[in-house]
């Protein structure tokens, strides 16, 4: 049987030996493209500089050796104590940016994570909805305008850590065009986001309110219009919001440990946060609600501004909240919002449910039970007595000895995938990609990626936090929640993406380019490449996408496919080798 | 031949020449031949085709009564969103004051006279017979988070209670029946999802436009040869768990995409069965098309999952739901048609999944999450033309109410499946491994097929 089956692929491997050399070459359409990058701000690195602080990096654990393929650290030149090697700061860059860029790196080396931090905290929001080109140039909005808006400010904002955790905050607090009532709204979605961009570093309380009052939230969960209960009309109150304000934004369904963990009764069972009665008493908090101006329910809506309170539509009965905490009768719409808002705010899950997610969002998919704690208290308390501060929420997920110094063999799960849409603007801006025009094209973004930022298929995103795939991760206790995007058919499609994004798009090669097509100009790598030669370029790379860890298999393997390229021009040899990198599994995992 | 050594097999082609893309469709039988030898569980061929109406359908208002006080409560409960203009059904056993079907299904309709078309009434997840006494007491065990989308959906998929494992049992039961089930078993128009995915298998994933060719590597030039090797060489040897899992992936899609894509060009086309712009139907055409290769890939059951979203009717139902189950109807139909005109029709049957029915009371313009639903199930080894089980009465604080309409199942979603699993080729032992909650109830066979 085996003799038969190799005589049959031999055989195989005859007929089809040559039979490909009229490979019709259809260029797979261009990825979305082109801004002018406004490089972020290189001011020089102030030589006087407050006071480091040195969180004291954990010594190597045991004597273990790095495994193969962690290269030995180039020599540094002395740096302040406290203040990041540019591979520390690439490190940190991956996690609260949309990709570093040597500008970036050189920027924040020499800084101390606290300080980077402080200046992107200061920096001013940009906001989304007056970005949208349509705006701007006063035409018709769409959704791909308004994902090209998102694009350009991920690409050329200065203000990274507030826009990537802003997006980080659109995926808990989920929206989506994909609503038959919003996806003729791109303004409106825009709008939407940005009480997340304006609220990343405010307090999560006073977002939670600006999310319940949004007009697009209103209709997303059918808040809108929500009537209190009409029992001549056997009409209850609109159960949607109530449910999901409790089960995704806030608390979840069993109650937690401060380190995320659940709490179980004797019998080993989770216990149930609330039931269908708290549920049906929240429905009814949310009544009185409706797009603003005079009457309750008009057929067109302003979507744009906040809601409105209609008092005759509010329920005023007494409602029994969490922790049987119950709101008197006769309060208005507002004062209801209020103290249901501060009830769930006031639940113990809140810090460590959304503490933990957004940890998953900027580090690791399986932070230990001590990470999520030593965040959890500091959204409980930020040092002055205040609950919900997200400016110290994020600066204690990116300042924690685990994001900071867990390698993959100090810590084998450390780490997430990269979701797929942060590996595009990675590449975009590492390697300041810009088109003709200045615009870029998005119609291919949602299908390449399998996301769009505001375009999940449900209020539960477009992967659930807990995901754990079949086989070993599950076998062993491990979440990947990016990995329940990643079906054959998109695999495949990111690695058509990426060449069609590198190889077909080399700024040098591309004669007259479509004018939303984002060209990669590789002169400055082919520079390198043909100058100081193949290291001198994997050392970049590496710095780029690896925080200047490239495993030594990887970097073999790109050295020996550069060298039987030889024949291609140093641009193609350069963008081949980028290529690689971005469809390699490594590269998939942030670590 | 062990599907070892067809990996074996395949691979050397993937890596010998240009990729099994690229073999002729003579040269894929000819392979076929040899992978003939290949055990196989059973002489015949079957699929379930899983159709996921995501967002929990307002099911029961897919069935309408027709008069008495059967029509009286159900518009008192109703209101605004009672349906008129039902299509008369005539069920094989009558149904007390007459029942109808939704008018914007009337594409099922000739289908239900035909007796492919079945409904399995009042389903719902359920750990053990349930009244509205032992409800309201808590004296019985109730299903985790009843009312919640995907922990409902879970208990869909999954297929047990309580909710320990994440594994679907459309997987498991592959892993039952065979001892390494092969991809082409178990596909996907619609992403990753529980239900397919077993202790080791997931689904192959693939969209209603086909499977995508790689771009880098298709020619022969010097730049396609050397990123051809370099890729292979990428996806192997990974240490970090989740670097791992992303590479096995990348392997497994390489391979399985060129086996699908060449399987799927000797399969016709059906365009001219199904209605366009309609997003289901698109994917259901995918599922018949890769049916009719099924002697291509050497399957012998096959289990398939679509979706559709849109159910979630808090708002706007009376406008939207309609559309939606035009749309279901239609995809449907067409289906079954396709299935017919291949000679497939006792080989397939298709069934409806939803997170849960949806309230009886209104929240003004929609439905909020509820409890029992009905489920529609289609094909020739169907016993169609029927309702199975007693259509619960519409009647808000009725017996079955457990409160605003949210109606007490009759039969557990584990009976409907089990069902379903015994016609697939599962032994009753097999189907208790995997529907626990089976030993709480009556009827472990619903005989619907």
């Amino acid at each position: 049987m085996i003799r038969g089956l190799l005589l049959t692929a031999v055989l195989l491997l005859t007929a089809c030996g040559g039979s490909d050399t009229a490979a019709p070459t259809s260029v797979t359409p261009p990825p979305a493209s082109p801004a002018p990058v406004e490089p972020t701000p290189t001011e020089p690195v102030n030589p006087v500089q407050p006071p480091p602080e040195t969180p004291t990096p954990p010594q190597p654990v045991d004597p273990v050796e790095p495994p193969p393929g962690t290269p030995s650290p180039a020599p540094q030149p002395p740096l302040p104590e406290g203040s990041m090697s540019a591979q520390q700061a690439a490190r940190l860059l991956q996690q609260a940016t949309f990709g570093p860029t040597m500008a970036d790196i050189n920027y924040a080396t020499g800084l101390t994570v606290r300080q980077w931090l402080d200046k992107q905290l200061a920096l001013p929001a940009t906001l989304h909805m007056p970005n949208v080109p349509d705006v701007i140039e006063k035409s018709h909005p769409s959704h791909y305008t308004r994902v090209e808006a998102w694009l350009q400010i991920a690409l050329t904002k200065p203000d990274q850590l507030r826009q990537r955790v802003a997006f980080a905050l659109s995926e808990i607090l989920v929206t989506s065009m994909h609503h038959p009532n919003l996806d003729t709204e791109p303004l409106e979605l825009a709008n939407y986001y940005d009480i997340l961009v304006r609220n990343a570093f405010g307090n999560y309380r006073d977002m939670l309110e600006e999310v319940a009052k949004s007009p697009v939230m209103g209709v997303y969960l059918s808040h809108m219009s929500n009537e209190k209960p009409d029992p001549a009309r056997n009409i209850r109150s609109d159960e949607n919001f109530a449910r999901e304000v409790l089960q995704l934004f806030t608390i979840g369904l069993v109650q937690l440990n401060e380190d995320g963990t659940e709490i179980l009764d004797k019998q080993g069972n989770t216990i149930p946060s609330y039931d269908q009665n708290t549920i049906e008493a929240f429905a009814r908090v949310f009544t009185g609600w409706s797009s603003p101006g005079e009457y309750w329910n008009r057929k067109k809506k302003d979507l744009l501004n906040p809601m409105q309170a209609f008092e005759e539509y509010h329920d005023t009965a007494p409602k029994k909240l969490l922790n049987n905490v119950v709101l008197p009768a006769n309060q208005t719409a507002q004062q209801d919002l209020t103290a249901a808002l501060d009830n769930i705010f006031q639940h113990q899950n809140v810090a460590p449910f959304i503490s933990k997610q957004l940890i998953q969002r900027l580090v690791t998919s399986n932070p230990s039970t001590e990470y999520v704690a030593r965040v959890s208290r500091v959204f409980n308390d930020n040092g002055q007595g205040v609950k919900g501060d997200l400016a110290a929420v994020v600066s204690a997920i990116l300042l924690d000895d685990e994001a900071r110094y867990s390698r993959p063999y100090q810590q084998a799960n450390f780490g997430k995938l990269r979701e797929p849409l942060l590996k595009t603007t990675h590449l975009w801006r590492a390697l300041g990609a810009d088109s003709s025009s200045g615009r870029i094209r998005t119609v291919t973004v949602e299908d390449a990626h399998g996301q769009a930022p505001q375009q999940a298929p449900s209020v539960f995103n477009f992967f659930r936090p807990d995901y754990s795939p079949s086989g070993d991760l599950q076998q062993r206790g491990l979440s990947a929640p990016e990995a329940q995007l990643l079906t054959d058919d998109l695999l495949l499609e990111t690695q058509n993406l990426f060449h069609s994004a590198i190889n077909l798009s080399i700024k040098e090669q591309v004669t007259e380019p479509d004018e939303r097509h984002m060209l990669l100009a590789f002169s400055d790598l082919a520079q390198l490449l043909t100058a100081e030669g193949t290291e001198a370029l994997l050392d970049r790379y590496s710095l780029l996408f690896f925080a200047g860890d490239m495993p030594m298999q990887l970097r073999d393997l790109l050295r020996e496919s550069e060298a039987q390229l030889q024949q291609l021009s140093a641009v193609q040899r350069a963008a081949a080798l980028l290529y690689l990198v971005f469809i390699s599994p490594d590269y998939a995992v942030q670590l | 031949m062990t599907l070892k050594t067809r990996r074996q097999f395949l691979s050397l082609c993937l890596r010998g020449c240009l990729g099994a893309a690229s073999l002729s469709a003579l040269q894929m039988r000819f392979m076929q031949s040899v992978l003939a030898a290949e055990q196989q569980p059973f002489a015949d061929y079957k699929a379930l085709v899983c159709i996921f109406l995501v967002g929990g359908n307002d099911s029961l208002n897919m069935l309408i009564p027709m008069g008495g006080d059967s029509l009286q409560f159900y518009q008192q409960a109703r209101q605004d969103l009672a349906v008129a203009d039902a299509l008369p059904l005539k069920p094989m056993r009558e149904v007390e004051d007459g029942i109808g079907l939704h008018p914007s299904m009337s594409a099922l309709l000739p289908l239900f006279e035909q007796r492919k078309l079945a409904v399995v009434s009042a389903v719902g997840s359920l750990v053990q017979p349930t009244t509205k006494a032992e409800y309201l007491s808590g004296s019985i065990i109730k299903p985790q988070h009843l009312f919640s989308h995907n922990d409902q959906q879970d208990t869909w998929m999954r297929g047990r209670e309580p909710q320990i494992i994440s594994r679907g049992w459309g997987a498991q039961m592959l892993e039952l029946l065979y001892q390494q089930p092969d991809f082409a078993s178990c596909i996907s128009l619609a992403g990753s999802n529980l239900w397919q995915s077993g202790e080791l298998i997931s689904p192959f994933g693939l969209t209603h436009g086909g499977v995508p060719e790689l771009q880098a590597t298709r020619r022969s030039d010097v730049r396609s040869n050397v990123l051809r090797q370099a890729t292979q060489a990428l996806l192997t040897g990974q240490t970090h768990p989740l670097g791992s899992h992303y590479a096995q992936l990348n392997n497994n899609a390489i391979e399985r995409s060129a086996i699908m894509r060449q399987a799927l060009k000797l399969a016709p086309d059906f365009t001219d069965v199904f209605p366009s712009g309609n997003t289901l139907a698109a994917q259901l055409r995918k599922v018949a098309q890769i049916i009719s290769a099924r002697d291509s890939l050497n399957v012998g059951r096959q289990v398939f999952f679509v979706r559709m979203g849109g159910f979630d009717t808090h708002g706007d139902q009376q406008r939207l739901h309609p559309i939606l189950l035009g749309r279901v109807a239609e995809a449907m139909a067409a289906f079954q048609q396709a299935m017919d005109d291949s000679g497939n029709s006792n080989n397939v049957t298709s069934f409806t999944m939803s997170d849960f029915g949806r309230t009886l009371s209104t929240n003004g313009d929609g439905t909020d999450h509820g409890w029992a639903g009905h489920q529609l199930v289609m094909g020739g080894a169907v016993k169609g033309g029927d309702i199975f089980g007693a259509v619960p009465q519409q009647k808000l604080g009725g017996e079955r109410d457990v409160g605003a309409g949210r109606i007490i199942p009759e039969f557990a979603n584990e009976q409907y499946f089990a069902t379903l699993a015994q016609w697939f080729g599962l032994s009753a032992a097999q189907c208790l491994q995997l529907f626990p909650n089976l030993k709480n109830f009556n009827q472990a066979n619903l005989q619907f097929v």
